[in-house]
């Protein structure tokens, strides 16, 4: 155990301070403890340290070591190893301590990164007050919009690339944010509805709008996601759901206050899926007044379901 | 064989070490330990380790030079090229920004602390300034829910219950409110049920302070089932009871969001990306919504109930239209 933590150690140090890239057979000439003799264990050993380093976030490059497309020579660059000093100072880091301890981060220790940042300061928070889950592929998105890299992957069986200008947290889900270059235009995309890991194009790819605010690129209010044509409607809001409603949808919606504390609030609809959604969630205290269409919509939609069979 | 312990974390933690060390010559082995979160035996094992290590020929000038002194005073040369900490990976970056931006949301958080001050720094070096958001919604009840805790004073609640479907009025000894899945919850003994409840803050409708103070409970809140005290939030918020009732539906490719986002007992997907599932359903307008709202491409698989519950909530529904 302390002999593999030893060539670990030896391997990074070996590799930071090297100019050039080393390969394999130099590797093992140079390292203690060393790599066995026979090649195959040799290569499989090597090929574990690399891949425990890998899971730290020790960035190897592979280069080739001639113009000839020879022997693959490893290093560590210098500028992708080590932290930039963000300068904190011990107030900062108890207050980033108390974060971490007050936020639950599903499938993440903190201590992992307090580490990093120069360790745990002061005690800490005794209970959490709010929980999230790092969804899969959050963190490549977070990367590409640090790397500003074009972002490639399939979203609901479509390719898309998305130059990432950031990352919003809404509804309890992570979005990617940014410009979709096929579209030209602003999208966000939910991380957890991403087929599969996205992939990442080189570096310093594009350059980000001035002032971009994440919270712009994704409506607050789910019924006016979509791409529709906005068509605008009327529905009637029964006094028991009314306050509920009306707190949801803002009181410049309300168009008419009925004597019965019932209210008809107006919205435009560029979704139909989500505007049925929000009627039918609202069971028999709402109906759609207008458009016919959108009442004719929701009609048809009522029938099939009372005249379904198993 | 035994299982290997592993040397990812033992690594992590000395490539973090030496360069405190570095930073701060003369660090005791215990203020190590205790920044480090391990025992001071760890920190000395750690340390003796070192001594081994350096760059080839590991002749005495290429070593890294360890010194402890009486006190435990701790001094490292010889390791330049471990002068800095690794970079933060992309996972401990968001989580990190992310978690001190949830704190910065909450209302009433110190918008220029230190807080702050870190995050923006933290933010700045990884190249991300501003381009990490959080929105924890608002909660308009928050800044009373809360007073009304710190005050153990008990409030009256008018609550519009979505899995029931109906609006109620109750009194509550708030106990605490956290953010979870996107919405804040409430953590409240209820007199109505005469147990803990968790109450979804933006479905609180009303909220007044009673003037009434209680005793907070001694079990602490989140152990209204004797388990323990911040046993972790979103267990919290998503748990189907054993006796709720089952059923099971076949979705089509266009409705498999519902296993995602639904807790479902079980799920088999099919090729057609069409998915039969089972859900823990509580609650009669829960179910309803749901049916409702999947429309009749989504097949009621059991208990036939199910079926008959649609079938009745999609014509007192079209009653309205008059169809």
């Amino acid at each position: 155990m302390s002999a593999r933590l030893e060539r670990l150690i030896n391997l990074t140090a070996t590799l930071l301070e090297t100019r050039r890239p080393l390969t394999l057979d130099e590797l093992a000439d140079r390292l203690e403890p060393g790599y066995p003799d026979e090649l195959a264990s040799r290569r499989r050993q090597f090929e574990r340290d690399k891949e425990t380093l890998r899971e730290l976030g020790v960035p190897i490059t592979v280069e080739a070591v001639d113009s000839f497309g020879g022997d693959q020579g490893y290093r560590i660059r210098p500028e992708d190893y080590y932290l930039p000093d963000p300068g904190l100072d011990p107030a900062e880091r108890a207050a980033l301590h108390l974060a971490v301890t007050a936020v639950e981060v599903g499938g993440f220790d903190p201590l992992d990164a307090l580490r990093k940042l120069g360790g745990a300061e002061g005690e800490g928070a005794g209970q959490a007050v709010a929980a999230f889950e790092l969804t899969p592929h959050l963190g490549d998105c977070f990367d590409a919009v640090t790397r500003r890299s074009l972002l490639g992957f399939r979203y609901r069986g479509e390719v898309r690339r998305l130059e990432p200008y950031g990352i919003l947290h809404r509804f309890g889900h992570w979005y990617v944010v940014g410009r979709d270059v096929d579209r030209d235009g602003p999208r966000a995309f939910r991380v957890d509805r991403f087929d599969g890991p996205p992939d990442l194009g080189p570096r310093g790819a594009f350059t980000v709008p001035p002032d971009v605010d994440p919270t712009d690129y994704l409506s607050s209010d789910p019924l006016t996601y979509g791409d529709d044509q906005p068509i605008p409607a009327r529905v009637l809001i029964d006094a028991t759901r009314a306050s509920l409603v009306v707190g949801a949808l803002g009181p410049d919606a309300v168009v008419e206050q009925r004597d019965d504390g019932a209210v008809v609030v107006a919205l435009d609809v560029v979704n139909r899926d989500a505007f049925r959604a929000f009627v039918l969630d609202l069971l028999d205290h709402a109906e759609v007044l207008a458009p016919p269409e959108l009442r004719a919509d929701v009609v048809a939609w009522l029938t099939a379901l009372a005249e379904a069979e198993s | 064989m035994s299982p290997r312990p592993l040397a990812g974390p033992r690594l992590a933690r000395v490539l973090a070490i030496v360069p405190y060390v570095l930073a701060h010559p003369g660090t005791t082995i215990d203020e190590l330990a205790d920044r480090f979160r391990v025992s001071a035996r760890d920190i000395e094992q750690d340390l003796e380790l070192l001594p081994f290590c350096g760059l080839p020929p590991y002749t005495a000038d290429r070593l890294i030079d360890v010194w402890v002194d009486d006190e435990g005073a701790v001094d490292i040369r010889l390791a330049e090229y471990f002068e800095r900490p690794l970079r933060l990976t992309p996972a401990e970056g968001v989580a990190l920004v992310a978690a001190a931006r949830v704190l910065l949301a909450v209302p009433g958080a110190d918008a220029d602390g230190p807080l702050a001050t870190a995050v923006d720094k933290l933010e700045a070096v990884v190249g991300v300034s501003g381009r990490l958001a959080i929105d924890v919604g608002d909660a308009a009840h928050l800044t009373t829910i809360r007073d009304a805790i710190d005050a153990h004073e008990r409030l009256e609640l008018d609550y519009f219950s979505y899995a029931r479907d109906e609006m109620t009025t109750r009194r509550v000894d708030p106990a605490r409110v956290f953010h979870a899945l996107g919405a804040w919850y409430l953590d409240a003994y209820c007199h109505r049920a005469e147990a803990e409840r968790l109450f979804r803050v933006d479905r609180v409708q009303a909220v007044r302070p009673t003037g009434e103070t209680f005793t907070p409970r001694a079990a602490g809140p989140g152990t209204a089932d004797g388990g323990e005290a911040d046993s972790d939030l979103t267990g919290l918020v998503y748990h189907p009871r054993p006796d709720d009732r089952r059923v099971v539906l076949d979705l089509p490719a266009t409705a498999a969001w519902v296993a995602d986002e639904l807790p479902v007992d079980a799920r088999a997907d099919r090729a057609d990306g069409s998915v039969r599932v089972t859900l823990a359903i509580s609650e009669d307008a829960f179910l309803e919504r749901l049916l409702l709202r999947l429309g009749a491409d989504t097949r009621v698989v059991d208990p036939p109930e199910a079926e008959a519950l649609r079938r009745t909530a999609a014509a007192r529904l079209l009653d309205r239209y008059g169809a």
